[in-house]
C-alpha cells in the first residue's frame, strides 16, 4: 500500500490561498479597529451610522473582515462538506483577493472622504472581483448533481451576494455621480437587507447545520427548522424587495430567531461534552442574533444612535464572533489535514488540532472579544473616551488574530508542509 | 477498532474531528488483502474518499436508515462486501 502523497488541487487548494485570505482578512478588522480608534478621538461621528467614518468602518468590517475571512473559507471548506471543488487557478482566485481588498480600502476612503473617484475605482475593482468570484463558485454550487440541504442553502447565500454587490455598486456609481438613483435610502436598506439577513446570515445557517453537529458534536438541527428556516428567510427578502418591508422585517426576524434558539438548544444537548472553547463564541453569536432578531421589527422606530449600535451588535456580536469561532476550528483542521496528506507520517508525528491554536490562547481571545463586544455596543451613547478605549480593544483582539494565523502557518511549515 | 479476519470495524459516529479521519487512516494501514474496513460516520467523508483513491484503495458508501453514513474500503474491489 502506498502512502497517502497529498491532495491534488482540484480536491482542495494548498493551504496557503486560504490563509492569504484570512490573513488579508484580519488585516481589515485591525483596519477598521484603528479606524474606529482614529475617527473618536476628534468626532462623535461614529454615534450615526450614515456618517462616511462609519460607512466607511462598515464596509472594512463587511466586505473586507467578514467577506474575505467567508471567501477563503468557502474555497476549503466546500471540498470538505459538498464534495466539490472550486476550479480556478490559484493565480484567478489570487487576483481575486486583491482585487476585493485593493477595491474595499477604495471604496472606504472614497465613502469617508466623499470623493467620487476613489468611489467609482472601488466599485470598479469589487465589480471585478465579483465576477471572478461568481465564476469559481457558480460552477461549484450549481453543477452540483445532489442537490443537499447545504447546496440549496448556500445558493440562496450566494444569490444573495450577487443582489447585495449588484445594489452596492449601483449605489457607489450613484455617489459618484455616474448616475441618478432616485430612492437611494430604500436602495440603501435592501442593500444592507441582502448582505446582513441574506449573503452573511444565510451563509452562516448554512454552515452551522453541517459544522455544529459535526465539530460540536450535538444532535442534528430539528428537521423542520434545517427544512423550512433559510426559505422563510429568503421568502422574506424578497418580499421586502417588493416594498411590504414590514411584513418582510417580522419574517426575516422569526427566522433569525428561529436559528439563534435552535442553534442554543442543540448545543444544550450535545452528544459528548468535551471541552471546546469555540463553542463559547457561538453562544455568544447567537445570544447577539437573538437579540438583534427581537429589535429588527421596530428597528425604523430606533433613534439613529441605536440603529447604529444594532448594526454593530450585528456585526461584532453575532457575524464576528461566529466567524472567530469557526477560524480556530477551520485553520487547525485544514492545517493537521494538509499536514497528514501531504507528509503522510502518522498521526504522532504531526501535532494534534489543539496544538494548532492552544484552547488557553482561545479562551483569552474569547474573553477579550467578549468585552470588546459589550463595550463597543454602547459606544454611539457614550463619551468619547470611552469609545476610543472600546475601539483600542478590537484593535487588540485583531493584532491576536493575526497572530494566531501566524502561528498556524509557522507550525505547519515547521513539520514540514507545503503551502 | 474491532478486528476479525474479514472486517476492521471502525465506529466514529461520535468523534470530534479530526478523530474520524485519523482511525480511518490508521485502520487503511492495518487492511491487509482479503479484509476490508467498515466506517461508520454520522456525514458523508468527501475528504477521505480522495485520499483512499490517493492510497489505490477501493471503497463504496452506503446509508443507514438510521441515517447514518457507512463507508467500506479494501485493497481490492472483490474484498468489499457485497
Amino acid at each position: 500500500m502506498q502512502p497517502a502523497t497529498g491532495l491534488s488541487y482540484e480536491q482542495g487548494p494548498p493551504l496557503g490561498l486560504p490563509l492569504e485570505f484570512f490573513r488579508s482578512a484580519a488585516y481589515f478588522l485591525l483596519l477598521a479597529a484603528v479606524a474606529g480608534m482614529l475617527t473618536s478621538l476628534g468626532s462623535d461621528a461614529l454615534a450615526s451610522r450614515w456618517s462616511p467614518a462609519a460607512l466607511a468602518i462598515t464596509h472594512l468590517l463587511t466586505l473586507g473582515f467578514l467577506g474575505l475571512i467567508m471567501l477563503g473559507a468557502l474555497l476549503q471548506m466546500l471540498p470538505v462538506l459538498l464534495g466539490v471543488a472550486v476550479l480556478l487557478r490559484p493565480v484567478w482566485i489570487r487576483t481575486a483577493r486583491y482585487s476585493l481588498s485593493a477595491g474595499t480600502l477604495l471604496l472606504a476612503l472614497g465613502l469617508y472622504f466623499v470623493h467620487t473617484t476613489l468611489l467609482a475605482s472601488g466599485a470598479t475593482l469589487l465589480g471585478f472581483s465579483l465576477l471572478v468570484i461568481l465564476a469559481a463558485f457558480t460552477r461549484a454550487l450549481f453543477s452540483n448533481q445532489a442537490l443537499t440541504l447545504l447546496t440549496r442553502t448556500y445558493q440562496k447565500a450566494w444569490l444573495s451576494l450577487l443582489i447585495t454587490f449588484s445594489l452596492g455598486l449601483t449605489l457607489a456609481g450613484g455617489l459618484a455621480g455616474l448616475w441618478t438613483i432616485s430612492d437611494p435610502i430604500a436602495l440603501t436598506h435592501l442593500h444592507l437587507s441582502w448582505g446582513l439577513a441574506g449573503w452573511t446570515l444565510l451563509l452562516i445557517i448554512g454552515s452551522a447545520y453541517q459544522v455544529i453537529p459535526m465539530l460540536q458534536l450535538t444532535p442534528p438541527y430539528p428537521t423542520r427548522v434545517s427544512q423550512y428556516l433559510t426559505w422563510i428567510l429568503f421568502i422574506g427578502l424578497i418580499i421586502g424587495t417588493l416594498g411590504a418591508t414590514r411584513i418582510a422585517s417580522l419574517v426575516i426576524a422569526m427566522a433569525a430567531l428561529g436559528f439563534a434558539l435552535s442553534t442554543l438548544w442543540i448545543q444544550g444537548r450535545r452528544r459528548r461534552k468535551v471541552n471546546d472553547e469555540t463553542m463559547k463564541f457561538w453562544r455568544l453569536g447567537m445570544v447577539s442574533l437573538a437579540i438583534c432578531a427581537l429589535l429588527i421589527p421596530i428597528a425604523n422606530q430606533l433613534s439613529d444612535p441605536a440603529q447604529t449600535s444594532l448594526g454593530i451588535l450585528f456585526l461584532l456580536g453575532f457575524a464576528s464572533s461566529v466567524v472567530i469561532g469557526m477560524l480556530f476550528k477551520i485553520l487547525p483542521f485544514l492545517a493537521w489535514f494538509h499536514l497528514r496528506t501531504q507528509t503522510g507520517v502518522s498521526a504522532s508525528q504531526i501535532p494534534n488540532m489543539k496544538q494548532f491554536v492552544p484552547d488557553a490562547l482561545q479562551r483569552r481571545h474569547f474573553w477579550l472579544h467578549l468585552l470588546g463586544v459589550v463595550l463597543l455596543v454602547p459606544t454611539p451613547f457614550l463619551p468619547t473616551p470611552f469609545a476610543i478605549f472600546a475601539w483600542g480593544l478590537l484593535t487588540v483582539t485583531a493584532v491576536w488574530l493575526l497572530r494566531r494565523i501566524s502561528e498556524v502557518r509557522q507550525s505547519f511549515l515547521t513539520h514540514g508542509g507545503t503551502l | 477498532m474491532i478486528s476479525n479476519d474479514k472486517t476492521i470495524t471502525v465506529d466514529a459516529r461520535n468523534l470530534e474531528p479530526p478523530e474520524p479521519m485519523d482511525r480511518a487512516l490508521a485502520a487503511a494501514g492495518l487492511l491487509r488483502d482479503g479484509q476490508h474496513v467498515r466506517m461508520l460516520l454520522h456525514r458523508e467523508p468527501f475528504p477521505l474518499y480522495s485520499i483512499l483513491a490517493t492510497m489505490g484503495l477501493s471503497y463504496r458508501t452506503q446509508l443507514t436508515p438510521e441515517g447514518d453514513f457507512v463507508i467500506l474500503f479494501a485493497h481490492a474491489p472483490e474484498d468489499l462486501p457485497t
